[in-house]
């Protein structure tokens, strides 16, 4: 499928056969099939949706990007390999996913440290606005990427261990059963650490993920719906102090509202992201024949408006279908794992995967401010790809873990 | 713990069913709002910046194609492919200029569809390979020579003027060039802001040199006028070439004061072949006041005096008599001052141009045009332009006698010093010096002829117009000045236009 819409984008593009055409189908159908054994071999009782969903959203972002760019084109595909390497590694490395569980302040520590890293001086360094980027010789990555799986391992671990004391002990005050602060203590230290990060980084998109990953974790470990409105109350509070305390959170907010008065400014983007969907249509200009370069960052935040452009909204509704069924796929691994660390692990990764998503699908639709973040899988950037296919590896492994116990494959 | 993970997965699908709806709002419900709005040009940018065909001249000189950009690159305005004049403005008049901002002119402007290959034939042609995404672009053909073309800008060189040649048996337009005019490639630039600088000044810049001044603009004629009254009177039976004129140097017409003089003063008559050999005045203001406002009007009318110019191209000027029946009716001085080219006539260069080669074709006015056919892109001719007879001002036999007044002019009057074709060719002229100025200020005048040769078998006319704007140029006569450039040009063109 990747392989027929990246010459049709070709030919829509160019008029002719891309000369590459067949090293490119080669290398990514031996690409996939390496993935497909990979799973068969280390993880077959894994769930079978999950690889081929996620398959297809990398190749019809990868065609994209392609058609965008023959340069970015070259490497995606190098990171793509890189990508699939480390999703084979995580299935090898992890026949017992449960066994992070020990490692979990590791990971906790792991992920503070990538998470501060691009505030290093000489290592770091700022890119469109937010400084999330390290420099490490000729390799420049996002640690944030791994950094929200890193947190997601100690989210998970640590709740699975205290949600009886979290959602049982504690003080009533006024009526409302608080949790103890000594064991609630690391999750909040945690949870403060990355979002203050994530305020010096001004990086909102990723500071909404963490918040959400940390508010949805606690709501499911503790089964207690007052995290939610807690939750819900603590990021009312945090936008109102962010809206009044950053000019750039404003600029966004009022961009959302109306971004036709910025239109020569700031509001451009999202204009022209309007403009690539309406061009779009039903079923599109077809690959190669729209004219999505003309929307800023079309390559990585705004892959979305220019799937919209080319393929319509058949195009894009496969996408948010692939999305959801990833999604459903990923809960329903949670809900069949009887390990509550699994559980709460798989849960974290799925929400991580769908808020993410969520976060920038909804900001280039202007269902919410735009804030930047990538879309996994699609957008161009190789540590968002890695980071995700290492996710996906995760979740295959709990998938797998869960049908081992339950008997569906041989021990 | 499921039962929570269960309402997590209801929450996030509830959110992208959210997305899935503002999702259809942008893509169909307000899809052909979003599409209308000003601000939105990608449906305009997509049609301009796209493949275009060539303009090219009758001996194939490519005059304006377009390129595209490197594979995949797009210039700092964001566009793949440019328009561009390899003749620079040596052609500028006709082809035009083809911009986003600023739209198209001339052929670019006319011929449009075809260039770009959305007429519907070409669309049709198209059908079958919607898959090969393959060239639509059509080609235009000119009826122009570069070669003469070039000739006529040479010829010109820094003065200010305009030469066309024409085909008399056809009206195809041979060449056509004005000086000044501009190079299209300074137009065609992809900045907006460049492309409005670059016309704001040459709008304003001395000498109209974005009008195509050989057929967008008009100038007093002087006496090459003197055609159009002899035929008027021929034609009208006032005078034949039996008719007789008094030597005289001053000649007061009815109810004025002031006196008509001949050029350069001097004393001036004889018989009909010989006053407008020496393109004597007097003459030709007795005869416009004997004929009479309403003869007079008529005549020149039939001219296509006072009518756009039917070429091929957009916004032709049209000549002017300077005034109605009425407005000459007490005032038969003025038609007397008239009827000699000087007052407030004024003829398009091109036109002139029309009136020797009706002369030259037996009294046909051909309808003058710059495109010969155009063509899809596989060669498939789309259309081709038949020659068409626009008007017959005068007999076959007035024809022919003014053909052997224009050869005296030519043998032995006012361009006898130059107008002596290669290969001993006889050719025919009438010249005019036009004197823009009333009596006693500084002289300036503009210097015509028009001419065609064989004068025995014509197959080409050409006017040749030299500006006064400066003292050197009106120190000269329409035969001095514009007989050589016109005796260039009519040897060249007598080569590409074959027997």
């Amino acid at each position: 499928m990747t392989g027929a819409a990246y010459v049709l984008a070709a030919l829509g593009k160019n008029a002719s056969l891309p000369a590459r055409i067949g090293p490119f189908l080669v290398s990514l159908l031996v690409l996939l099939v390496c993935a497909h054994i990979g799973v068969r071999k280390f993880a077959p009782g894994a769930s079978p949706l999950l690889l081929p969903l996620a398959t297809l959203l990398h190749g019809i972002g990868y065609v994209m990007i392609a058609r965008l760019s023959d340069r970015l084109a070259g490497l995606q595909a190098t990171w793509s390999l890189i990508a699939v390497a480390c999703f084979i590694a995580v299935l090898v490395a992890l026949p017992r996913v449960a066994d992070l569980l020990r490692y979990q302040y590791t990971f906790l520590f792991l992920g503070v440290f990538l998470q501060l890293l691009p505030l290093v001086p000489g290592v770091g360094f700022s890119s469109g606005g937010a400084r999330i980027w390290v420099s490490i010789g000729p390799i420049n990555f996002q640690p944030g990427e791994f950094a929200k799986l890193c947190l997601a391992i100690f989210f998970a671990g640590y709740l699975s261990e205290q949600r009886e004391v979290l959602s049982t002990g504690g003080k009533r005050i006024a009526g409302v059963q608080l949790p103890e602060m000594r064991t609630f203590l690391p999750v909040m230290l945690a949870w403060g650490v990355s979002v203050v990060v994530m305020v010096a980084e001004k990086d909102l998109g990723s500071s909404l993920l963490f918040f959400t990953l940390f508010v949805v974790l606690l709501w499911v470990a503790t089964e207690r719906t007052g995290y939610i409105v807690f939750g819900g109350g603590l990021f009312v509070l945090g936008a109102f102090i962010a809206y009044n305390m950053f000019g750039h959170v404003r600029d966004r907010f009022a961009i959302w509202l109306d971004p036709w008065s910025q239109y020569n400014g700031k509001g451009y983007q999202i204009v022209q992201g309007m403009f690539g969907f309406a061009e779009g249509g039903l079923s599109g200009t077809g690959l190669g024949l729209g004219d999505p370069t003309r929307i800023p960052a079309v390559k990585n935040d705004f892959i979305f408006a220019a799937i919209g452009e080319e393929l319509g909204l058949f195009g894009a509704t496969a996408v948010l279908a692939a999305f959801v069924f990833i999604i459903g796929s990923g809960l329903r691994t949670a809900i069949r794992t009887d390990n509550a660390f699994e559980k709460l692990l798989a849960v974290g990764l799925t929400t991580i995967l769908g808020v993410q998503a969520f976060i920038i699908l909804a900001g280039v639709l202007r269902v919410l401010p735009l804030t930047g973040v990538t879309l996994p899988f699609m957008s161009y950037g190789g540590s968002s790809l890695v980071a995700n296919y290492m996710l996906l590896g995760l979740l295959i492994a709990i998938s797998h873990s869960s049908a081992r116990r339950l008997h569906e494959v041989p021990q | 713990m499921n039962r929570v993970i269960r309402r997590l997965a209801i929450g996030l699908l509830a959110c992208y069913a959210l997305l899935f709806v503002q999702l259809n709002v942008w893509q169909v419900g307000k899809r052909a709002e979003l599409r209308a709005n000003p601000l939105n040009n990608r449906e305009s940018v997509r049609q301009f910046d796209a493949p275009r065909g060539p303009i090219v001249t009758s001996d194939g000189v490519v005059i304006a194609h377009t390129v595209e950009l490197a594979n995949n690159t797009r210039d700092a305005s964001g566009y793949t492919y440019q328009r561009e004049y390899p003749t620079k403005e040596l052609f500028a008049n006709v082809s035009g200029y083809y911009t986003y901002a600023y739209g198209a002119t001339q052929v670019e402007h006319l011929y449009s569809d075809v260039l770009a290959g959305t007429t519907a034939k070409q669309q049709l042609l198209a059908v079958g390979s919607t898959f090969n995404n393959v060239d639509q672009t059509g080609e235009v053909q000119l009826t122009l020579n570069s070669e003469l073309q070039k000739l006529a800008q040479r010829q010109l060189g820094t003065r200010e003027g305009s030469a066309v040649v024409l085909d008399t048996r056809t009206g195809a337009v041979l060449a056509m060039y004005s000086n000044p005019t501009y190079d299209p490639n300074t137009v065609a630039v992809h900045n907006n802001d460049d492309a409005g600088a670059a016309l704001e000044a040459l709008a304003d810049a001395p000498g109209k040199p974005l009008l195509a001044n050989a057929y967008q603009e008009r100038y007093m004629p002087g006496s090459t006028f003197k055609v159009l009254t002899t035929a008027t009177g021929l034609e009208a039976g006032f005078i034949s070439t039996a008719s007789e004129w008094p030597d005289e140097n001053s000649w007061t017409p009815p109810n004025t004061k002031n006196p008509i003089q001949n050029y350069g003063k001097k004393t001036c008559g004889g018989d009909m072949f010989e006053v407008f050999r020496r393109s004597c005045n007097i003459p030709f203001a007795r005869m416009s006041a004997d004929m009479g406002p309403e003869v007079m009007v008529n005549g020149v009318e039939k001219w296509g005096v006072g009518e756009k110019l039917p070429i091929d191209l957009p916004n032709a000027a049209a000549s002017t008599f300077g005034g109605e029946v009425a407005d000459f009716t007490d005032s038969l001085a003025l038609l007397a001052i008239h009827g000699f080219g000087q007052g407030s006539v004024q003829m398009v260069p091109l036109h002139m141009a029309m009136v020797a080669a009706t002369v030259a074709n037996g009294g046909a006015m051909m309808k003058p045009y710059v495109v010969a056919k155009t063509l899809a892109h596989n060669g498939t001719e789309l259309s081709s332009t038949s020659p068409e007879v626009w008007r017959q001002p005068i007999s076959p036999a007035t024809a022919a006698t003014l053909n052997t007044f224009m050869v005296g002019v030519a043998k032995e009057g006012t361009a006898k010093c130059c107008l002596a074709l290669a290969g001993g060719i006889q050719a025919a002229a009438k010249t005019g010096t036009a004197q823009l100025n009333a009596p006693g200020k500084t002289q300036r005048s503009h210097a015509w002829i028009t001419a065609f040769a064989p004068a025995e078998a014509p197959r080409v006319a050409v006017a040749v117009m030299l500006k006064g704007v400066n003292a050197q140029i009106s120190a000269g006569t329409g035969g001095t000045l514009a007989g050589p450039v016109a005796k260039v040009l009519l040897d060249r063109a007598l080569k590409v236009v074959p027997q």
